[in-house]
């Protein structure tokens, strides 16, 4: 509305004048059902989470290891070929301290946040996840990490069946 | 695994199942209003007149087509009308198959542009274009101001 319209042309009708029935209507509820599925990759990437594994995809033509696993290279343009599990250890990428939740609420103790790449898919390939057992202080890019599993009567096939990502301890490779 | 091979299943691999909540309610509209209203407080069918273009229109509407003019004025539609064009249906609007078939038939009106979608109460060995036929309507106390306050369309005589 401006300082010269100050109606819309039309029938204005509020919810309480639908709720009474004022006028004559139509109600209807679509049967819209749907199945949403992860898709073939993801679908055994979940399920090797919950085996406490990370599983990747091998491209014989680029020699790469995709991970997430994906059954089409999108750089050969061709179904990729072979199942490889890859390790739980990795290098963080980038990072974010996050002062807000996964609901933009703010919080004073800030999540970390960000991407690692893991050992054994080819460079570059990994995950967002969360860090943990480390402060904003001690975050870098670069830093070698491992990931910390739920227990497996907990883990059910989510990329929340790991927790976060910690540093690794001395010793671990 | 090529594009032809593609699995269309959704329920072969992990999957979420949800219902999406798209409810909605859709208004009549200002000649929708008029029309429905007739009918279920009088059990008249109204067709909206263009007195320009000397036509009537069913379903009611609030513009005339020809020339755009407002449409303000309703006239009752003959009691009597005939069937043209029939179809049996042996599945319901979900694609579940009818113990019974329905017969529905489009109902036009001597006089007026447009006609009606709806139920026609013959057996399906009976259904047939050129029927002459006339609206079934509910009691009065069991209409509501839509268009199942039409039963049906009975053949004339019946």
């Amino acid at each position: 509305m401006s300082g010269r319209i100050t109606k819309w042309p039309g029938v204005e009708l509020s919810a309480a004048d639908l709720a009474e029935g004022k006028v004559t209507e139509t109600r209807f509820r679509p049967n819209a059902k749907y199945a949403w599925s992860a898709g073939e990759a993801m679908s055994r990437f979940l399920a090797e989470l919950q085996e406490g594994r990370l599983i990747a995809r091998t491209c014989h033509s680029c020699k790469r290891i995709l991970f997430p696993p994906r059954m089409f290279c999108e750089e050969c343009f061709r179904p990729t070929d072979e199942w490889t599990y890859i390790r739980d250890t990795g290098t963080i990428e980038t990072f974010s301290i996050s002062y807000l939740d996964t609901d933009a609420k703010r919080i004073v103790d800030p999540i970390l946040v960000g991407v690692v790449s893991l050992d054994g898919a080819s460079p570059k390939m990994g995950m967002m996840h969360y860090f943990g057992e480390m402060t904003k202080d001690e975050i870098r890019i670069g830093m070698r990490v491992k990931a910390a599993w739920k227990p497996r009567e907990d883990r059910h096939g989510s990329v929340l069946d790991i927790l976060y990502f910690r540093p690794l301890r001395g010793g671990e490779q | 695994m090529t594009f032809l091979e593609r699995t269309t299943d959704a329920r072969k691999f992990r999957h979420w199942e949800g219902n999406m909540e798209a409810d909605y309610i859709y208004t009549s509209g200002v000649a929708g209003e008029r029309f429905f209203v007739a009918l279920r407080d009088e059990g008249r069918l109204l067709a909206s007149r263009c007195t320009a273009c000397d036509l009537d229109y069913l379903p009611a509407r609030l513009f005339c087509e020809d020339c755009f003019a407002e449409l303000t004025e309703s006239v009752e539609v003959p009691r009597e009308g005939r069937v043209a064009a029939v179809s049996v249906a042996r599945v319901d609007r979900t694609g579940v198959r009818l113990s019974l078939p329905q017969v529905w038939a489009f109902v036009t009106f001597r006089g007026i542009r447009g006609g009606l979608v709806h139920r026609l109460l013959v057996p399906p060995d009976r259904a047939r274009a050129g029927l002459a036929v006339r609206p079934k309507l509910k009691p009065k106390g069991a209409r509501v101001g839509a268009i199942t306050d039409i039963e049906g369309f009975e053949p004339v005589g019946s």
